[in-house]
């Protein structure tokens, strides 16, 4: 390299080596400062996205949702369709449901939810219901009248939908199922919190339970939900699935999670509303910090020009020196955003009524979003240094 | 032109705006330098000496006249060229000494060197100029750790790095006590002896004798 290009890099050096500590930690610090504030809110939506989307897929769909044929209201052929299924490549577990059009009573409290019927063991591998029982036990393949219901149709104290709810049913009471005029009593085997509205609205059933009702309806699902190997891109198993020969209606988990897909969209338009603002804050904060920099050494870079310094070199050094400002802003940042506020709000997540949402960070958001900071102090430090050193010199040096 | 005149002015007028008024800071100053002249510009305040001297050393822009400086016209100059002549052929003493902060006194001397040359020819050379002050053993230092007069031998020091043709000097001892202010002017006069052109601004009478040639301007005239 030229000694004529170095020059810049040495002036940069020199101002942050020996200029003062403390305005360099505090424009450090408020660049930290801007860069989380840019990435904070950003990853606090990204947590409630994807615990939203992790809720949909973890507790109800599955990650692929298979239904009946257009004209079908029942998957047929169900063992064959299964064997297909989790002989397929990238899909690690499947489990048929069959949504039961009945309505649940306990103390003159009657309502309408939706029931499944379900084979305990598969669903175990599909969702993770069974993990959230807050009271009682999971279903048993074996159980032939026993329910086990959401936290939201139990009800009692401090439930969110308690006013629709069986008002405080608890584990051991008896409900009534009703199903086409036909009543059954069955015992509340259990009672889970999933934290997802819409599961802890629902109500499970064990097949044995369902064709002891009603016979016709076993061995006839109308959904098939599909666990897929992490990793593995759901439209590509979806491909798979359609090449093995199923050819019943095959949807991803966003197709099929219906006003919620609207839910997390909306989010995600939030979310860039206020990355936007963010990134302005982050604007005008760090242009300040820079200007304020560059004009409080007006009269330097008038000297150096005095002394025959060329332009360029003058801002080009006080540019390295606001993107050295900026690696330094990022860094503290990354530091105080993974270091600390991570590993808190892992331990102490949001807790909303669709998911427990902690801080998600993409590797591609976060580039970007230290991309923005380091931009906006170049263009920071450009602005005011290059006006500085087109200015008169005169001016420059005795501001005059 | 002669071969002997380094700086050559003819007829510059300099108007400043002040507020709405005018003001006329240089009439038609015409002006010739040679090679070797110690020149002390005195003058009132506000008589047009540092209007001149910025006129002179390529620091502002004349309304009018030429400015012809070791055979070339520098008024209509490009800014890069006259960043270089600057650079290569002038040298500078400001009153309030004008280093850089974040810089030692060696690196302060060193920088314009390093523009035209490598760093290590630079250095050796500015260890050279700081040997000859008797500065040596200070100039590691930063320039809040010497003394104003120091400051301003670092500052001549610096000057001088590039073998400039000329040097202007706008009341370079006007911060210092009288001794400091003799230590500068006797550099000056080493200096000049040595064949380099000094263009000089001061006030003070006493320092009137260390120059070759005295020049008066009174209300942006030459007297």
């Amino acid at each position: 390299m030229k000694t004529e290009t170095r020059i810049p890099f040495y002036l940069a050096w020199k101002y942050l080596q020996r200029g003062n500590k403390w305005t360099l930690l505090l424009t450090v610090f408020l660049m930290a400062v801007a860069f989380v504030n840019l990435i904070f809110m950003s990853s606090l939506f990204n947590g409630i996205i994807d615990g939203t989307n992790k809720q949909i897929v973890n507790t109800m769909t599955g990650n692929i949702y298979i239904t009946p044929k257009d004209g079908s209201d029942n998957i047929s052929n169900q063992e064959n369709i299964l064997e297909t299924i989790e002989n397929t490549e990238g899909v690690e577990a499947s489990s048929p449901e069959i949504f039961v059009p009945a309505s649940l009573e306990f103390n003159n409290q009657k309502g309408n939810w939706t029931v499944l019927a379900i084979d305990p063991d598969k669903e175990k591998n599909v969702t993770n219901v069974s993990q959230k029982m807050t009271s009682g036990k999971y279903l048993e393949t074996d159980d032939s009248n026993s329910i086990i219901i959401g936290r939201q149709i139990a009800g009692g104290e401090g439930v969110e939908q308690d006013a629709f709810s069986l008002k405080g049913a608890e584990v051991g009471d008896k409900v009534t199922l009703s199903l086409n005029g036909l009543n059954e009593e069955l015992i509340v085997k259990g009672i889970f919190t999933t934290k997802f509205l819409d599961t802890d609205s629902r109500a499970f059933i064990t097949n044995k339970t369902l064709s002891k009702i009603i016979p016709i309806f076993s061995h006839n699902p109308n959904t098939i939900i599909v666990k897929t190997t992490n990793g593995v891109a759901e439209s590509d198993v979806i491909d798979k699935l359609r090449t093995n020969g199923i050819n019943e209606n095959i949807y991803t988990w966003e197709e099929a999670a219906g006003f919620m897909s609207s839910v997390t969209e909306s989010f995600l338009s939030i979310n860039i509303l206020i990355s936007f603002v963010g990134v302005l804050i982050a604007a005008v904060t760090i242009f300040i910090i820079i200007y304020v920099d560059i004009i409080n050494k007006t009269r330097e870079i008038g000297i150096l020009r005095a002394i025959g310094i060329k332009p360029y070199i003058i801002f080009t050094s006080y540019i390295i020196k606001a993107a050295a400002y900026s690696v330094g802003g990022v860094i503290l940042g990354s530091v105080v955003f993974f270091g600390v506020l991570v590993p808190y709000f892992n331990l102490h997540p949001f807790v909303l009524p669709i998911c427990d949402a902690v801080l998600v960070l993409t590797k591609t958001d976060f580039i970007a979003r230290a991309e923005t900071i380091m931009w906006v102090a170049v263009l920071s430090a450009l602005i005011p240094s290059v006006a500085v050193t087109k200015s008169k010199i005169l001016k420059a040096i005795f501001g005059k | 032109m002669d071969k002997r005149t380094i700086l050559n002015i003819e007829n510059i007028s300099k108007t400043y705006k002040n507020g709405d008024i005018r003001v006329s800071a240089l009439c038609d100053v015409s002006l010739v330098i040679e090679r070797g002249e110690f020149v002390m510009i005195t003058g009132r305040n506000g008589s047009g000496k540092s209007t001149l001297l910025h006129q002179l050393g390529l620091l502002d822009i004349p309304d009018k006249g030429k400015i012809i400086l070791n055979d070339q016209e520098v008024v209509y100059m490009d800014e890069n060229k006259r960043t270089m002549l600057r650079l290569k052929y002038l040298g500078y003493i400001f009153q309030e000494y004008a280093l850089i902060a974040e810089l030692t006194a060696l690196e302060n001397v060193m920088l314009p060197a390093m523009l035209i040359g490598n760093s290590y020819n630079a250095q050796k050379k500015a260890v050279e100029i700081f040997r000859n002050f008797n500065l040596k053993n200070k100039m590691n230092r930063l320039p809040n750790q010497l003394s104003g007069g120091e400051q301003q031998k670092v500052a001549i020091a610096r000057s001088l790095i590039n073998d400039p043709v000329i040097i202007f000097a706008d009341e370079p001892t006007a911060n210092l006590d009288t001794t400091a202010s003799m230590e500068v002017l006797d550099l000056f006069k080493k200096i000049n002896k040595d064949g380099r052109t000094i263009i000089m601004i001061t006030h003070e009478q006493e320092e009137l004798k260390y120059a070759s040639r005295l020049i008066k301007l009174s209300d942006g005239k030459l007297l």
